[in-house]
């Protein structure tokens, strides 16, 4: 089977042309095939040197260096709490121990759960600390008392 | 110099109005005329017309713009121009505010920027949690494409210039402009030896001018304005307005446009509405994370410009500015800084890799009780190391570092003797 779909292989190619070199490519196609596959699986990677001529080294440097792509196979739902200094002034290690309980609680009625949950430094949303993106999605203001409530919205506890 | 309390809005101008980020309303409130006026004059006039603004840097590094200009060599050849939109130094959010506000302001200034410059490229690289911010910037780059501002033979006035968004992937050291230069090339984030200067060598070894996003928003009021104009508002030194982004345990906290100069205390207790109800000031961080800290009685009649925070042994930087309350624990807040930085480190020069562990792990020895109050000497030390001495300013990290100990040694004291109990959370 095709590691990548037409449509995924159509976009590599895309960015393979868009920027002065094949090489500057390596980051947007990491984020397209992260958002597709939900992370960067080692058969990608040595696709993309096999198929793409983008060297496997140079592939690996870039996974490895920056924090938002994932080598390993994600859950659902991941959390990146912003545990900077603002947002823990307004709360946010209490909060994501809020979290870490609901997932605790999730896996104790037996099933596994769709979440997990990072730090990560400031998200430049510090006006509505503390902040926390699920996936995609930024949610500002989130405290120990709320923060269940937006979890639920993802997957409810069974 | 000027009424430095009137507030002139000049990169808010576009605040409270309805689709604010489409061309049209733009356009409507005089987007893109100061295109119009650039491109009939000569790159030399434009970067004058900057020089004499005065305008600095908001970045953080308060360098002065139209300065910086004059470097890139008058050769033939590729050059580019890069707007740092990566936005990271923990506290600051202001860049976002221009994104979601005006996006076609930052545009114009990179056309009218790139043409002083001599580049026939750009790129805005954005760090990629700012998801919406990003399609935001997207469509406004495609309207200015469809409607003639980008692309070949602007406006029928013969310039040339393409631009593209290019997305970060998480790393703050990305925010540094030979990291970012390196991450546009498809590279780790790491910073590079200066000089050669970017301006000369930077992008694929060509000569790049690297602005941060508020700075490029500023140029198009310049241009259309006239420098005389912009030197009116603010102070001699630190002509104009500045985006100031304010947190902490605030009633309205947000983003703020005034003219340098302004007081810290008007804008915390005015347009930031002043402390929420039952929370005390013990420390204001005047310019983001790696600013040092200061106290109230040093804020009390402090102004928002480059000089006055420079007199008082901190910075303005980006603009950021935290409120950290009485209920803060200094220790906790220094474990949060060096733990961040250590976490960002890109890892190439020795003080800067080892300083910020080191440090961490003497720290830990405050929670587990081991600590000696000679370990805040040590911790002193190990900051003298890592200033000045390696590939970025990274490592200056070390500053807030030893702001924090010379202004808050006695509590750092008084935690090692009580034996301080630290509240441990379930999550680590
Ligand atoms: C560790 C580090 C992080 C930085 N992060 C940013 C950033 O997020 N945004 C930014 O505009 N400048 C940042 N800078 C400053 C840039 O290196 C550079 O000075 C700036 O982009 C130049 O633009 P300006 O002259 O318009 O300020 C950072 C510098 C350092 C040392
Ligand atoms: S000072 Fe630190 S972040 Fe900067 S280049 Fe050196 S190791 Fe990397
Ligand atoms: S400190 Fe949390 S968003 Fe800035």
């Amino acid at each position: 089977m095709a590691v990548f779909t037409p449509q995924i292989e159509e976009k590599i190619e895309h960015y393979l042309q868009r920027y002065e070199t094949r090489r500057s490519a390596i980051l947007p196609i990491l984020h397209v095939i992260q958002d597709e596959y939900g992370w960067i699986k080692d058969e990608h990677i040595k696709e993309l040197d096999e198929k793409f001529q983008l060297h496997r080294v140079h592939v690996q440097e870039v996974a490895t260096f920056y924090s938002m792509y994932r080598l390993k196979e994600p859950k659902k739902f991941r959390i990146l709490f912003c545990d900077n200094v603002v947002c823990c002034i307004m709360g946010a290690k209490q909060t994501m121990a809020k979290v870490q309980e609901y997932i605790v609680a999730y896996e104790k009625a037996g099933k596994d759960c769709p979440f997990s949950l990072e730090g990560v430094p400031c998200l430049g949303v510090c006006d509505g600390a503390p902040a926390m993106l699920i996936n995609k999605d930024r949610h500002l203001k989130i405290n120990p008392d709320n923060v269940a409530e937006y979890m639920e919205r993802y997957a409810p506890l069974p | 110099m000027g009424d430095t309390i009137t507030k002139v809005k000049i990169l808010t101008q576009y605040e409270g109005m309805s689709n604010s980020r489409s061309l049209s309303t733009y356009k409507e409130h005089g987007g893109y005329e100061a295109l119009a006026v650039a491109l009939k004059k000569s790159p030399d006039e434009i970067v004058s017309i900057v020089k004499d603004s005065g305008l600095r840097g908001r970045g953080g590094a308060g360098f002065p713009t139209g300065l910086k200009w004059s470097f890139v060599p008058k050769t033939e050849g590729k050059k580019y121009l890069l707007c740092n939109n990566d936005e990271g130094e923990p506290g600051t959010f202001k860049d976002r505010y221009i994104l979601e506000l005006s996006p076609h302001m930052l545009i114009e200034g990179m056309i009218i920027s790139a043409f002083a410059v001599g580049a026939q490229k750009g790129y805005v690289y954005t760090r990629c949690e700012f998801f919406d911010e990003i399609k935001w910037l997207d469509d406004a780059i495609k309207e200015a494409y469809e409607a003639g501002y980008l692309g070949k033979n602007i406006l029928g006035l013969g310039f040339d210039f393409d631009l593209d968004q290019y997305q970060g992937a998480g790393a703050y050291i990305c925010g540094e402009e030979t990291g970012l230069i390196s991450s546009l090339e498809g590279k780790k984030g790491q910073p590079k030896l200066k000089p050669p200067f970017p301006a000369v060598s930077g992008y694929l070894g060509c000569p790049t001018v690297v602005n941060n996003t508020e700075t490029l928003s500023a140029v198009p009021w310049i241009v259309k304005n006239g420098s005389d104009a912009y030197r009116a508002i603010g102070t001699e030194k630190s002509p104009g307005t500045k985006l100031f982004s304010i947190s902490g345990p605030l009633k309205n906290p947000g983003v703020f446009e005034v003219p340098l100069g302004y007081p810290m205390m008007k804008l915390v207790e005015e347009d930031a509405g002043g402390l929420l109800e039952g929370e005390e000031l013990k420390a204001i961080i005047p310019g983001g994370l790696s600013a040092p800290v200061l106290l109230p009685e040093d804020v009390k009649d402090l102004t928002l410009d480059y000089e006055a925070i420079a007199a008082s042994k901190s910075m303005l930087g980006s603009g950021a500015i935290t409120i950290i309350p009485k209920r803060q624990c200094m220790v906790e807040l220094l474990k949060l800084i060096m733990d961040f930085y250590h976490h960002e480190s890109c890892g190439q020069c020795t003080p800067c890799r080892e300083g910020t562990g080191w440090i961490t792990n003497i720290l830990e020895g405050f929670f587990d009780k081991s600590a000696t109050v000679d370990d805040i000497d040590q911790i002193y030390a190990i900051c003298q190391q890592m200033a000045g001495r390696t590939i970025c300013a990274l490592s200056d990290a070390a500053m807030p570092t030893v702001g924090i100990i010379n202004k808050f040694r006695d509590e750092l004291v008084s935690y090692i003797e009580r034996g301080t109990e630290r509240e441990r959370f379930s999550y680590i």
